[in-house]
């Protein structure tokens, strides 16, 4: 009996050792945010494709940078816009192969002609997003935050019932874009003017920092406003009828996640593959419905926000497109060090 | 004695590799800034004069020091007593209660911090004190146990022979018990307050994004700000201030065996 057992344990050790390496031809490796597929849009991949998808998870486009600098192997990332433009910067992204993705034609507006990739050579967006405030509608005039934009952060009137996202890329551009500025400036009396506005949002608003926690709390309400970026505010609309929506006057960002293909990837093939089949009509639909980000591709988006769709007449779903005070990251790590170091500082102004 | 020293030899590998050389990058990050294409590194003492120079960082570091500090003060607080009453129960009750006080080790600290963020959520307390709560939490059992070996230990022939000589209750315990129980408290201090002045998921769960402890900090120059040099730095002085307290505690340790 004995023996039997170890015989039975030492097959289960070998089996587990040799299926990673035996599969090891099939396997397809992504690299995505959390959140952010349909899982079932993989399940189908694999069954149609015969290949073992390897789905991973970052939480921020550093923690996948820092990832693949200490040389870990994928075929499929989902950066951000600055951060491909980094990689790209870097060398560390192969070309698409068109004749594989050859679907590109609907793009919608708002994510042609990027100025990272302008013919897309590289990439192919994925989902796409503005940043806005979600408020509450019983609580505060849609007109006011329609008038005051960015400014309703520094009214005391909010003092306690506000919620401020806790990036400072995304807190300090909504100081740039109030100031009137552009939210990649690197003139030093602008910094040191959005560090001292962000200061006063701090003792205005009294805002508790948070990430995606903000989501839950929103949908149930506990505050009467919130900085959050438009796929997550679609959701929460509609989760709660009295939440509204408002992309400011003054100009956001507009930030694009969009699929590449690292240098080293070892099954690349098969990843242009999966692009292809992302971008499909279908599949772009299901995975845009399920996260409320977005979709790059025009048809789901129209679709989506068209009559019977999920998102009818959801006011956060489609992001601010061609609006001239709007604007993209740049690749900036010194601007980015900066900003961090002085968000410190916000958040532990007393 | 020869071939006992051999077997260390995995054990000698392991720790070169695994922890003496990170301890050395570290260094190496810690005392240098990224140069040019030319020189790729320059050393310089920059990063620490910038951590000691920016208030900022100051606060963060007194913050970290004084939970930790409190959190282990608590520690003994709540756990000599639970230690004491463990100590006298019948031999197989004692097994029975220190099984239950590891029970809770046995599950993921990450999946126990939310469960108390699911419930710190519904009190309006300060950041600080629902930090202090979930370290408290996470850690009493390490003091327990530790203060509970020794006292548990101790030859209860010592206790019989002061009641003999006329000791009461409360001046046995003050003679005898606590003094043999000490090195169990500095053990306990040094699991307690060692991870506790380091912990980050901690404070970031339960404390909120404006709530920093210097292991937040060490966080966010990694993996935020991307600058290693300083975020080296951070976890140097960190690592010195550590060093620090286990000497400390070492001599109290010493001081203690002596009287």
């Amino acid at each position: 009996m004995k023996k039997m057992m170890a015989a039975v344990l030492t097959l289960v050790m070998l089996l587990t050792v040799c299926v990673p390496f035996a599969a090891a031809d099939g396997v397809l490796n992504v690299y995505n945010w959390g959140e952010y597929i349909d899982k079932q849009v993989i399940t189908n991949f694999e069954k149609e494709f015969g290949v073992r998808v390897n789905y991973s998870l970052f939480s921020s486009n550093e923690e996948m940078y820092t990832k693949l600098l200490s040389g870990a192997s994928y075929d499929v990332l989902v950066p951000s816009d600055y951060m491909i433009e980094r990689l790209l910067k870097e060398n560390m992204l192969q070309p698409l192969d068109r004749s594989t993705v050859d679907n590109l034609g609907n793009l919608c507006e708002g994510v042609q002609n990027l100025s990272y990739d302008p013919d897309n050579t590289w990439s192919v967006p994925y989902l796409w997003q503005t940043v806005g405030i979600v408020y509450d509608t019983t609580k505060i005039d849609p007109e006011k935050i329609e008038e005051a934009g960015w400014d309703i952060f520094l009214d005391p009137e909010y003092a306690g019932h506000t919620y401020m996202y806790d990036s400072e890329r995304d807190a300090f551009m909504v100081a740039f874009k109030a100031l009137g500025y552009s939210c990649n400036t690197e003139d030093e009396t602008e910094i040191q003017a959005a560090y001292e506005w962000l200061i006063k949002m701090d003792e205005a608003v009294k805002p508790s920092y948070v990430t995606d926690e903000v989501i839950d709390s929103m949908a149930n309400g506990e505050k009467w406003m919130a900085l959050v970026y438009s796929g997550d505010a679609a959701y929460i609309l509609s989760e709660n009828e009295d939440m509204g929506y408002c992309t400011p006057k003054q100009g956001t960002n507009i930030a694009v996640d969009a699929m590449v293909i690292p240098a080293n990837a070892s099954n690349p093939e098969m990843a242009n593959q999966f692009i292809r089949y992302i971008t499909e009509y279908d599949n772009a639909v299901m995975i845009s419905e399920e996260v409320g980000y977005a979709s790059a591709n025009a048809e789901a988006l129209a679709e989506l926000s068209g009559e019977g769709g999920t998102y009818e007449g959801n006011a956060a779903y489609i992001p601010r497109a061609g609006y001239e005070q709007d604007e993209m990251f740049h690749d900036n790590e010194t601007l980015k060090k900066t900003l961090s170091e002085l968000w410190i500082k916000v958040k532990l102004h007393e | 004695m020869k071939s006992f020293f051999r077997m260390s030899y995995p054990y000698i590998l392991w720790i070169a590799v695994f922890i003496v050389a990170p301890m050395f990058m570290i260094l190496l990050y810690a005392l240098t800034r990224t140069g040019n294409s030319t020189l790729t590194f320059q050393f310089t003492l920059d990063n620490f004069a910038r951590f000691l120079r920016e208030p900022t960082f100051l606060r963060v570091l007194w913050t970290s020091l004084r939970v930790a500090l409190l959190t282990t003060v608590f520690c003994i607080l709540i756990g000599y007593p639970a230690a004491l009453f463990i100590a006298g129960l019948p031999e197989r009750r004692q097994t029975m209660m220190v099984l239950l006080l590891t029970l809770p080790m046995w599950i993921n600290m990450l999946l126990k911090t939310y469960a108390w963020r699911g419930i710190l959520l519904n009190f309006d307390f300060a950041s600080e004190t629902k930090v202090f709560i979930g370290m408290v939490y996470d850690f009493l059992p390490y003091m327990i146990i530790q203060i509970h070996t020794s006292i548990s230990k101790m030859n209860p022939d010592l206790k019989t022979a002061a009641y003999d000589l006329g000791a009461n209750k409360w001046v046995t315990f003050k003679r005898v018990t606590l003094p043999l129980s000490i090195p169990g408290i500095i053990s306990g201090i040094t699991l307690v307050f060692l991870p506790a002045v380091s912990s980050f998921v901690i404070p970031k769960l339960l404390g909120g994004g404006d709530y920093v402890l210097i292991g937040n900090l060490i966080e966010i120059y990694f993996l935020t700000a991307g600058d290693w040099n300083f975020g080296s730095a951070i976890s140097l002085i960190m690592a010195l201030i550590i060093i620090a307290s286990m000497w400390a505690t070492k001599k109290l340790d010493r001081n203690a065996q002596e009287e």
